[in-house]
């Protein structure tokens, strides 16, 4: 598929535009190179090329861009390093890509307050490479931190195993510049907190892109704990360490993550990377405690004592940091792992209330059997965030239908049970249709309201989270335009 | 303009007879020189949302109105023609302990609230001002924190989904009961310090926290407020899990029992930890020469320091008063106290505290006329713009409200906001003129 066919005219004139603001270095029109850019994490479900792709290196330039593209009446997006789970920077057909990867630079370290200005292209991980040896941390950590940027972390309100005691991205962020899309760049919040006005940046987070582009972001960061405690509890059933799960929390235990791998998952991770889960266990928890030592060591106790009382067959610290390291790569690698139990995977993401996880597990299995497709478990179980990885054997006829049918499925069972279909992947190209499920045409309307405040030509990241206006309820409109299934 | 007697007459057979206040009732409900011309206290959603039908149908100004405790924060309505009392939507609606989640109705008391949160041992982390008056609402509407927020964060971190009325009577609902979520836009965030001018917020689910085992508070008492200062940076910038780090200066300080200037702090979690850290605190606090002594009435310090500035206890005493907040940057707290000080001194009698980790700074300035206290005010809000902050004038009294903007310059973005503005309430029918650039 190619892009939606600018007038050849129009992609000329734009492309010299973009030149003469950028450079010809930074524009990409060859359609090889653009077909780079045709998807973003989620290959398997809708890609298209963007007509032209152009990488600024400053602010003045996006709002340049930005303008142009207003003018014009040509659609645009924003795209960072293109790790996103939901097709946030997939373009939905063609327009000018504006990709930050060129401003990646630290502006501000402020550390006597404790703040961080970067560039929206500006590496998740970099950032915390870079204040460590002044002891503090940037909190969120999703699991693509080593590639994504800050500035699609805000974009799609990014979250990651350690959000259960620090947050998610929209906790951390103070301040972002905004190429609002008529090229207008506007400052949200800053670095002095509460100033007074509506918070512009609040719904900004996580808009996936859709209300403007995010050039440069201010973030909190946080003084390094003063210890880390990992322990792995090893459970005979997935019931028993959802217990343990709600048990630690009742206790008023916050650990700094709390994830669960069920038996298919350490079979594949075990297969894999050896991190050391027993292979006869229903599931396991990797529990993490961070904080002033003491205070850990107690929690420690607690957290042991729980699992006890659910009856778990054995608990292990970690007594080195290369002993967490390779608890955590078990984790870590977890996604990796699955080809070595299915050729290709569906991964879903979805929340429940954190007390309903045992039952939605349980219903998980249960749907898996109903449409004979094998589900393996990871949860960030602490916040009851679910990531069901639906296994697909595409030599089978018949099992790539039931494995988006079981996925339409396990996201209804998710919202009845009092949840949401996505809690850090986003909405993006891929579960537009199941926000009517969760929301009425009201709630919906008030978020079209927003959108058209901020982008009334609907010029910008157009196609994105809103379902198509025309399409049935429900997920079967999504289903049918998943073509095929993510390679494992 | 005077409501049309159908109007009241439909308001009436709406929420019934003796929930449509007129008459003497009425000045209760009285912001600045107005008082509406009726006040309806229903006692559902659907009643809020005929309510506020027929209020949009016939172009009325209305305020939506909680305990009415800081109701003095904002411009004085441009339009005051109906006052909406929430109060008798006043119940705990859900709370799931095991969850840490909870959502109660917007008319509940925060101290209710808190009571009923209480009874499993949880709480929600907001210490707002008055939260025996105060109403959930209200304190969403106007994003109040405390001095907890240091640890806990603020209603933009503890509060998951909203349903709120619209102007034209819909009622939509925002968010999930879930403690993560990033389905559609957050639109909860607009909701919450928009002073109902976006929307009047029915209820609100939040996160809960549990109740510490114990809550241990000291007084660090510092030479100056540029040694206190230093000594919060080194605690903020530590490992330890403060739950307050106020700075608070000698006026301020009096309040909570103590001779200022210097640093509030309070750790909370088992006894044993709570040891932990104020071993590692003392030995902070000693590098610097201070010396920590525990607070005797910690409670006491606590109600106090989260009242602070306003009059709870009464000790406010004669002449004119301005309560103000105001941001600066952490670091720069005692820079801003110590020049506001320098400043109206001579003119205006002043106390200030400061929650470090969010450089938010709150105070009160006093004079016996209204000009000193004009000037005051004016000086008070150049320091903090000077450091790159601002300040907004909560409360004003009579006399002192002429040419003073309380929002102080207009924010960036304001475009946007007004846009915002017209597309939820095109009628500007809701809170009119209260909030930042005459939303």
């Amino acid at each position: 598929m190619n892009g939606n066919g600018l007038a050849p005219d129009t992609r000329t004139h734009l492309i010299r535009a973009f030149e003469r603001i950028v450079g010809p270095e930074g524009v990409i029109s060859s359609p090889d190179e653009l077909r780079v850019y045709d998807c973003d994490a989620l290959t398997f479900f809708h890609r298209c090329p963007p007509d032209v792709v152009v990488l600024p290196t400053s602010t003045s330039q996006v709002a340049e861009i930005v303008r142009r593209c207003y003018e014009f009446g040509v659609p645009f997006l924003p795209r960072g390093a293109g790790t996103g789970l939901s097709g946030g920077a997939t373009p939905r057909a063609g327009g000018v890509m504006i990709v930050l990867t060129r401003m990646t630079r630290i502006l501000d370290l402020d550390l006597a307050n404790r703040m961080a200005t970067v560039e929206a292209g500006c590496v998740n991980l970099w950032l915390t490479k870079a204040v460590e040896c002044h002891g503090l941390f940037y909190a969120p950590d999703p699991a693509s931190q080593a590639a994504c940027t800050i500035g699609g972390n805000v974009a799609e309100n990014a979250g990651g195993p350690h959000c259960l005691k620090y947050g998610v991205t929209t906790n951390h962020v103070l301040g972002a510049t905004v190429v609002l899309p008529d090229g207008e760049v506007v400052r949200l919040g800053g670095k002095v907190s509460d100033s007074p006005g509506c918070d512009l940046l609040g719904v900004f987070t996580g808009a996936e892109g859709t209300l403007g582009i995010c050039t440069e972001v201010t973030v909190r960061l946080l003084p390094q704990p003063e210890a880390v405690k990992t322990i792995l509890a090893i459970f005979r059933t997935i019931e028993d360490a959802c217990s343990a799960v709600s048990g630690v929390i009742a206790r008023g235990i916050i650990p700094v993550a709390m994830e669960m791998l069920d038996r298919e998952t350490i079979t594949a991770v075990e297969a894999n990377v050896k991190a050391g889960y027993p292979l006869d266990a229903g599931a396991v928890l990797l529990i993490e405690l961070d904080g002033p030592r003491g205070e850990i060591e107690a929690e420690a106790v607690g957290v042991e004592a729980v699992c006890r009382e659910q009856g778990c067959l054995d608990v292990r610290v970690a007594q080195t940091e290369e002993e967490r390291a390779l608890l955590w790569k078990g984790r870590k690698e977890a996604a990796g792992s699955f080809g070595r139990i299915a050729h290709h995977y569906y991964l879903q993401d979805a929340v429940v209330p954190r007390t309903k996880l045992a039952q939605v597990l349980r219903e998980i299995e249960e749907i898996g059997a109903r449409y004979r497709v094998k589900i393996a478990n990871v949860a960030h179980a602490g916040d009851g965030n679910v990531h069901p990885m639906i296994c697909v054997d595409r030599d089978v006829p018949g099992c790539e239908e039931r494995a988006i049918q079981a996925g339409s499925e396990i996201m209804r069972r998710c919202i009845e049970l009092g949840g949401t279909v996505t809690g850090e992947h986003g909405i993006g190209l891929e579960k537009r249709e199941y926000l009517r499920l969760m929301y009425s045409p009201a709630d919906l309307a008030v978020m079209h309201r927003v959108r058209g405040v901020f982008d009334p030509a609907g010029l910008c990241n157009p196609g994105k989270i809103f379902p198509d206006e025309d399409g049935p309820a429900g997920a079967e409109h999504s289903a049918r335009h998943a073509s095929a299934v993510s390679a494992g | 303009m005077t409501v049309a007697a159908s109007v009241i007459q439909d308001l009436r057979a709406v929420v019934g007879a003796e929930s449509l206040l007129m008459g003497e009732g009425l000045e209760a409900y009285r912001l600045g020189d107005r008082i509406p011309q009726a006040v309806v206290m229903p006692t559902d959603d659907a009643e809020v949302s005929k309510s506020l039908a027929l209020a949009w149908e016939g172009a009325l100004g209305v305020v939506p109105w909680g305990g009415g405790s800081h109701q003095s924060i904002g411009s004085p309505p441009s339009r005051y023609d109906l006052a909406l009392d929430l109060t008798r939507l006043n119940r705990l609606l859900v709370h799931e302990p095991a969850d840490m989640t909870a959502t109660a109705q917007a008319g509940i008391r925060m101290a209710e609230l808190q009571r009923q949160l209480g009874k499993h041992g949880q709480f929600l982390p907001l210490d707002v001002s008055m939260p025996g008056l105060a109403t959930l609402g209200g304190v969403l509407a106007t994003r109040l924190s405390g001095p907890l927020r240091c640890r806990y964060g603020t209603a933009r971190d503890l509060i998951l989904g909203v349903r709120v009325a619209h102007a034209d009577g819909t009622i939509t609902k925002a968010g999930a009961r879930v403690v993560k979520n990033a389905t559609g836009y957050d639109v909860t965030k607009l909701y919450l310090g928009s002073h109902g001018t976006l929307g009047i917020i029915l209820e609100a689910t939040f996160r809960v926290y549990p109740r510490p085992d114990v809550e241990r508070g000291w007084w660090l008492p510092a030479h100056d407020l540029g040694a206190a200062q230093v000594l919060a940076n080194r605690i903020l910038g530590s490992h330890l899990v403060p739950n307050r780090v106020e700075l608070v200066d000698e006026v301020a300080g009096r309040v909570c029992g103590v001779s200022g200037p210097g640093l509030v702090v309070s750790i909370s979690g088992l006894p044993e930890t709570v040891q932990g850290q104020f071993v590692d605190l003392e030995r902070m606090a000693g590098e610097f020469g201070v010396t920590p002594s525990e607070l005797r009435n910690a409670e006491g310090a606590w109600t106090a320091l989260s009242d602070f500035p306003w009059p709870n206890a009464g000790w406010i005493g004669q002449g004119l008063w301005v309560l103000w907040r105001g941001g600066v940057l952490p670091a720069d707290c005692a820079r801003a106290i110590r020049a506001i000080r320098e400043r109206v001194s001579g003119s205006a009698e002043v106390a200030m505290a400061a929650t470090v980790s969010h450089g938010a700074i709150r105070g009160r300035l006093g004079a016996e006329a209204p000009e000193p206290l004009v000037r005051a005010l004016a000086a008070a809000r150049e320091t903090l713009v000077g450091l790159g902050g601002y300040l907004v004038a909560l409360r004003l009294p009579e006399g002192v409200r002429d040419g003073i903007d309380v929002w102080g310059r207009p924010p960036d973005g304001l475009g946007v906001m007004q846009r915002l503005k017209a597309a939820f309430d095109a009628k500007g029918i809701l809170n009119p003129g209260r909030f930042v650039g005459g939303i």
